[in-house]
């Protein structure tokens, strides 16, 4: 691997493009080293094919062993009380709870060898949408990096966080939620949607009644965010300027005001996402992305815990893991992710929409003591869709026990940067942002 | 939202005068996520669990001749409440609440002193699916202490805590015939949820269900002839209908859209069900064919694949 300084951006055969250019200069006709890079760029520009990034951020760390990578033949305190179903890829088996996306996996690619390096939530939430630990630096995320390589196109932010607040835990949120090194203006805008499509800018809630869809009089939102301005002090004006900003555009300008209005949809639409909030926030995401917004992560819950006061259900099942999945959290799933891929496809949206699903790690394969599964960082899986890739594959593969890989494990930081090539940030742009550091391209999806 | 608005007018004309027989009849039209109906006051009323907000579950009371639905248990605060039941005799509920990060526990009020009983087992966990016994003197509910889940029982005052099952895989949603002596419940001890019934000291158990995947929340009906669960045998979750050995299964619904959650009309001749519609979750009143007969226009149960 050639680096640049301490900076090694990785192209999907291991070898960073600026490292190529900077080896093709020093020795032009030597061994064609020109050649290679050319067909890089080339490479590089062909994969630039998502417009649009939407990521459901399965917040929590759902059970990879229950859902998408069922071991059927693993002993009776590994595998769990359900049964498995045949999917559209023969040889391919998810669990009963799932038979939407089963009769879908045509459409998508699966990985199974997913892994993480940290067992705690906001540890893995941060690894998981920026590729790296949360300290010493916190890097940007995903969305962030992709929000600054599009810039402000239109009047809509770039990067969109559709959900309730920032992912977290009960002791706090995680680290890597917006633009870390890149600076606070390529934070995500937060949106939340309910389970009525009902829209509502969290940020803005002193704004009292304050919603998209109610904002009728231009005038009356700028006194009433004015006065707002006036409660602050000198240390929140400069994010309260620009939240206002975003704001403001979003609230008054007719094609984001349309953006956000669910009601414009067909009814039969908006019921084949299903009527909850995670179902209606993937409807939006999909709005978001057909008028051009680069990156929107639907946010599954905020809080991981699922069964605790004020908790709103994420995929952090330590008790009723088998209760939930079958209750709640997969035909939920089901349902929203198979009407936002067959919509997708309906609209021909999905040569340029990169959709990806994942959380920040997979659940104990040993059912515990309290019949439910705790973390586990070394096996999980992600489901990716859209923008050249190459659907019906399953990547990778774990023990007979969906402990650990057999085959080479993918990390978080790979999928980053699987996310950036294919919107254009290419390894030359990762080295020169300086994200991404290490990554390499998940080229098995393409 | 016009098509709501008429749907609801629909519903509450179809609910006070009821529709033809064989047709469902929907109970509700907000669409809201809901969980664990049970019949009270004789059939004119239900219990049921609600998302009342994206991060709370209560309890609401639904009578059926108004169509109107309140909530049961009041001043729940942030406390996620599920699985109510009311005993026999009216003097108790049970429910399972949400008393702490990761943690819930059973509660046993005694609706006449309104004084609460919190059954506690050590450390973190949940309680599952109580259901009192036909002489309203027991709960009997799943709890996983050590090891797989187990049935355990325990008096309406909260003492003799017993456990009933000692099984391999996830035992649950425990159900009496009305003489109190058979439990019907779901057990996954053979790769997937089936359903078993047994004595109700343990002894004499038997394999009611035999397929590939789940067979869950087998509820016995009030005249103890029959068994309503749910099943993905034919694809998405359905609503199914047996005898009490296990034999004439009959499907209540069909397809991809989830039906879940029956539970028995006192007239032995209704389930109600949680059926999600167009993505919208209400609850609807299901004829029971008798037995020997399908329910027209859907099939006779698969054998799951």
């Amino acid at each position: 691997m050639f680096g640049v300084g301490n900076f090694k951006a990785n192209d999907c055969h291991g070898v960073s493009r600026r490292s190529f250019l900077k080896t093709a200069a020093a020795v032009p006709f030597a061994m064609g080293a020109g050649l290679p890079s050319l067909l890089e760029v080339q490479a590089a520009q062909e994969r630039a094919r998502a417009k649009s990034v939407i990521l459901l951020w399965l917040w929590g760390g759902p059970s990879h062993i229950d859902t998408f990578d069922p071991k059927p033949d693993a002993p009776m305190d590994y595998r769990g009380p359900f049964g498995t179903i045949k999917t559209k890829i023969p040889g391919v088996h998810f669990t009963e709870m799932l038979p939407r996306l089963a009769q879908r996996n045509d459409k998508f690619s699966l990985i199974r060898s997913m892994v993480t390096t940290d067992g705690g939530h906001p540890g893995a939430g941060t690894i998981g949408v920026t590729g790296f630990k949360e300290s010493p630096t916190v890097h940007p995320n995903f969305g962030s990096i992709i929000a600054k390589h599009r810039g402000n196109e239109g009047t809509l932010p770039p990067f969109f966080y559709l959900g309730r607040g920032i992912p977290r835990d009960l002791p706090r949120r995680i680290e890597g939620y917006g633009g870390g090194t890149l600076g606070k203006a390529y934070d995500p805008f937060l949106v939340s949607c309910s389970q009525h499509g009902e829209v509502n800018i969290p940020t803005l809630k002193m704004l009292d009644g304050i919603t998209p869809n109610r904002i009728q009089n231009r005038k009356k939102l700028l006194d009433q965010l004015d006065a707002a301005h006036r409660t602050l002090d000198g240390a929140h004006i400069e994010d309260w300027e620009k939240t206002h900003q975003a704001a403001y555009g979003l609230l008054t300008d007719p094609k984001a005001k349309d953006a956000f209005d669910l009601t414009r949809e067909k009814e039969k639409t908006r019921e084949a996402y299903g009527q909850t909030a995670f179902g209606q926030s993937c409807l939006l995401a999909r709005r978001l992305a057909q008028v051009g917004v680069p990156y929107i992560q639907v946010n599954w819950s905020e809080y991981v815990e699922t069964f605790t006061p004020n908790g709103d259900w994420g995929w952090d099942t330590h008790i009723y893991n088998f209760e939930l999945l079958q209750d709640r959290h997969c035909p939920i799933l089901d349902r929203a992710f198979s009407a936002l891929l067959d919509d997708l496809y309906d609209r021909g949206m999905m040569e340029d929409t990169l959709v990806v699903a994942m959380g920040e790690f997979g659940r104990t394969p040993k059912i515990s003591k309290r019949a439910a599964r705790e973390h586990h960082q070394h096996c999980y899986f992600s489901i990716w869709a859209g923008a050249g890739v190459q659907p019906g594959r399953t990547i990778g593969e774990s023990d007979a026990r969906a402990e650990r890989p057999v085959t080479e494990p993918i990390s978080p930081l790979m999928a980053g940067t699987t996310i950036a090539e294919l919107c254009g940030v290419g390894a030359q742009q990762r080295a020169e942002m300086k994200v991404l550091d290490g990554g390499r391209v998940i080229h098995e999806l393409l | 939202m016009w098509s709501r608005a008429v749907r609801m007018i629909l519903v509450v004309m179809l609910g006070l005068h009821g529709i033809a027989a064989g047709e469902p009849r929907q109970l509700t039209s907000d669409g809201i996520l809901k969980r664990d109906p049970c019949f009270v006051d004789g059939g004119k009323s239900l219990l049921y669990g609600y998302d009342e907000q994206d991060d709370l579950v209560r309890v609401l009371k639904l009578d059926l001749a108004s169509g109107k639905s309140e909530p049961f248990v009041p001043d729940v605060g942030d406390k996620h409440h599920i699985e109510p039941k009311l005993s026999p005799d009216g003097r108790f509920m049970s429910v399972t609440e949400c008393t702490g990060n990761l943690t819930a526990k059973l509660v046993i009020r005694n609706l006449e002193t309104r004084k609460d009983v919190y059954i506690t087992h050590s450390g973190r966990g949940g309680t599952r699916s109580p259901v009192f016994t036909p002489d309203s003197r027991r709960v009997v509910y799943a709890f996983a202490e050590t090891g797989p889940q187990q049935l355990w029982s325990v008096q309406v005052d909260g003492k003799d805590k017993k456990q009933l099952t000692q099984c391999q895989g996830v035992s649950n949603w425990p159900s009496f015939t009305p003489d109190g002596k058979t439990i019907v419940f779901s057990n996954s001890r053979e790769n997937n949820y089936e359903i078993y019934s047994m004595g109700a000291d343990g002894s004499n158990e038997k394999r009611l269900t035999s397929n590939t995947i789940m067979d869950i929340r087998p509820v016995v009906s009030p005249d103890g002839s029959q068994i309503a669960f749910t099943s993905t045998r034919d694809g998405g979750y359905n609503v199914y209908v047996m005898n009490i050995d296990g034999s004439n299964v009959r499907a209540l619904t069909t397809g991809l859209d989830r039906d879940d959650y029956p539970a028995w009309h006192p007239d032995n001749r209704h389930v109600v069900i949680v059926s999600e519609k167009g993505g919208r979750f209400d609850l609807y009143l299901h004829e029971v064919p008798v037995a020997g007969q399908a329910v027209e226009g859907k099939p006779v149960a698969g054998t799951g694949s």
